[in-house]
């Protein structure tokens, strides 16, 4: 089928089924009726929100559009080539992602952008990529969709960051983003979201991963923005000796709800896939987990490992944490599991006989909760700004 | 003036009367020993001084260098000048060793008005203080306490303990879990802390940490009371005798 087919098969599906509604299961505590509601327009404006790259290769887009301006896609090595989805429409497109939801619908449909990213046989691109969303258009939907193509061997870092006004604004935005991922046999995928949009924003994305023979994905998404949010992140173990891990960090306050779906998919023998998801969740911020993986009967050897960990920093916020295995192999080591809490006491007090006041310490022991989300972030520069971040949000939650 | 001055001390936990009428005097330069029985309060007595909400002062009055204790929260008391090294030093994942211990000697110097060391300030300290407790390097790179075996758990308490330099150091069975070597190292680094500003009460059931810390004074607690103090004999005394005696005078 091709891509016009596609995408309007694609629109036909989206009106059809329309937005989900809290009566279905996978939508049972995150209810979007209030943007169902809302008129989104496409007229395009620039962003004016700051933004800071991460290295040398990187594309910006604008309110849904990429900027030639803002973008740097010179000293590429040959062997990767990248550029707006736009320009180089790929078959592939549609692929991975395909009828999932009524937001992959709606994207499909409607992306009027995105990034394209491609590897060629044994590239290993030192430098990460940095793909940068700045959005500030009160009322617009920005669909954007980007495809992430990694051929046999080859290995890179990608980074998406979502990034609307800090300041307090109440530009109300739907970001509707998919990013579909081939890791071909025997590559390297190391990826990242960063989602701090504003905190009256509207943000969706569907995350689809193929993963070969050998191939590595390794995924963290820290989710700090948006009032509503969602990421639908999906695996697809499909060779042997594949593995696939994704973590996640996501700090929550006000009335903030953001909630993670996470489906490992582990369709052959002697892969491994390892999940961690951390939460802190303060005043009256929501957030929902569900982890599932489905072991296929032909996947012996599976080696799965699920865990989701939350902090309570108040009395009025709340976590729904549903970890689900679904096991039709019988050689397998699988483990799941989630916590809810509260800082521990004891170690408050241990930090106060060193002298470090309360306020202080809650901060010290948030942050370490959050650390071990931020260890297994291997590629330097993304480590720096996600720890920066995680530390500005600790200043504003304990002043 | 006392550094320490303890009157008529009682306190609770969850509702029990643990620590029934203490009185106990530490004067600069003064090292003190408490022994007793299990359960008869000694840590009780020890989070009580630091500071610790869970156990409840029902009575009696606390001073540390010239301050009502009771005016002081755990925090401001460390920083004042106490320290407690802990019976169970208390592990913390996620946080370094480093990263804690500058936090520690940043927040006390704050307190006393002193200037912020810098990172390489406060290496040169942790060096310094390293010859005086000698504490491995990965032990410092590693999360506070984190799978540190007892001993090494032990060890780091008083090698904070250096880097914080309190007027009154209060050691809660230090000496348990260390073998002898670092039982050695670890009272050659508290006598190298003593000096003629400086207290210590030291926690213990041995008379033999006491042969190398050796104690002005000896008093022996019993149902939540000091019910004998001595010098360095009584140590001795009870090392041949045991508690039975005084156990039996006071009844439980
Ligand atoms: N947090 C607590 N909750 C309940 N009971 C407590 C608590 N802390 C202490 N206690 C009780 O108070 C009593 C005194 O305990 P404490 O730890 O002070 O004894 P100790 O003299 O230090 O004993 P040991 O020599 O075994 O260390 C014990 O009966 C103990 O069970
Ligand atoms: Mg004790």
């Amino acid at each position: 089928m091709d891509l016009k087919q596609l995408r309007k098969n694609a629109a036909a599906d989206f009106k059809a089924r329309g937005f989900p509604t809290t009566k279905e299961e996978l939508w049972r505590f995150t209810d979007v009726s209030e943007l169902a509601e809302r008129e989104f327009s496409n007229d395009w404006a620039p962003a004016s929100v700051d933004f800071q790259p991460l290295g040398k290769h990187v594309l910006v887009f604008e309110n849904g559009k990429l900027s030639r301006e803002k973008s740097c896609i010179d000293n590429l090595p040959h062997g990767v080539c990248m550029g707006s989805i736009m320009d180089l429409v790929d078959p592939r497109v549609g692929r991975l992602a395909d009828a999932q939801s009524a937001f992959v619908a709606a994207n499909t449909a409607y992306f009027s952008d995105g990034a394209f990213i491609e590897l060629t046989e044994g590239i290993e691109l030192a430098e990460p990529i940095h793909l940068v969303y700045l959005a500030d258009a009160d009322g617009s939907a920005f669909h954007l969709r980007n495809l992430i193509s990694c051929g046999k061997g080859s290995s890179v870092a990608v980074v998406e960051e979502y990034i609307g006004r800090s300041d307090p604004s109440d530009r109300s935005y739907w970001t509707n983003a998919v990013t579909e991922i081939f890791a071909a046999d025997d590559s390297s995928v190391d990826h990242y979201k960063i989602q701090r949009e504003s905190k009256t924003a509207y943000h969706f994305q569907t995350l689809e991963a193929q993963l070969g023979a050998n191939a590595v994905f390794c995924n963290h998404s820290i989710a700090l923005g948006s009032g509503l949010g969602r990421n639908d992140i999906r695996g697809k173990l499909t060779g042997e000796g594949g593995e696939a891990i994704c973590n996640g960090l996501y700090l929550l306050n006000g009335k903030q709800h953001f909630d993670t779906h996470l489906f490992m998919d582990h369709a052959v023998p002697k892969c491994k896939s390892h999940e961690l998801y951390k939460g802190i969740l303060d005043q009256k911020a929501r957030a929902v987990f569900c982890g599932r993986i489905l072991v296929q009967q032909d996947a012996q050897q599976t080696d799965a490992i699920q865990s989701n960990k939350n902090l309570l920093l108040s009395r009025a916020a709340k976590i729904h944490s549903l970890p689900q295995l679904e096991i039709y192999a019988d050689d397998v080591k699988c483990t799941h599991g989630a916590t809810i809490g509260q800082l521990d006491d004891v170690a408050l007090y241990y930090l106060q006989t060193r002298g470090i006041d309360p306020v202080r310490g809650r901060a010290m022991l948030t942050y370490a909760f959050a650390n071990e989300v931020l260890d297994e972030v291997k590629c330097k520069p993304v480590k720096t700004r996600i720890e920066a971040l995680v530390y500005e949000w600790l200043e504003k939650v304990s002043a | 003036m006392a550094l320490l001055d303890i009157q008529d001390l009682h306190a609770n936990v969850a509702g029990n009367k643990i620590l029934k009428g203490i009185n106990l005097t530490i004067n600069p330069g003064e090292v003190h020993a408490i022994m007793g029985p299990n359960g008869s309060g000694k840590s009780t007595l020890s989070n009580v001084l630091a500071g610790n909400e869970v156990y409840e002062k029902t009575q009696g009055e606390i001073h540390f260098d010239g301050q009502n204790l009771d005016d002081l929260a755990a925090h401001e008391r460390a920083c004042a000048g106490l320290f407690l090294a802990f019976q169970y030093p208390v592990e913390i994942p996620g946080i370094s060793n480093m990263y804690f211990l500058k936090s520690a000697v940043n927040a006390v110097r704050k307190y006393r008005g002193e200037e912020q060391l810098d990172a390489m300030d406060f290496l040169d300290l942790v060096e310094e203080k390293k010859k005086i407790v000698k504490i491995r390097d990965d032990l410092l790179e590693r999360a506070v306490n984190s799978g540190f075996s007892g001993g090494e758990k032990k060890r780091n308490e008083i090698f904070q303990m250096a880097m914080l330099e309190p007027k009154l150091g209060i050691l809660d069975e230090t000496d348990s879990g260390l073998d002898i070597d670092a039982l050695r190292i670890v009272s050659d680094g508290v006598n190298a802390l003593r000096s003629p500003d400086r207290g210590f009460l030291v926690i213990t059931h041995y008379q033999r940490l006491l042969d190398y810390i050796v104690p002005d004074f000896v008093h022996v607690m019993i149902h939540g009371q000091i019910v004998k103090s001595g010098g360095k004999e009584l140590a001795l005394e009870l090392e041949h005798d045991g508690y039975a005696f005084w156990a039996g005078e006071e009844g439980p």
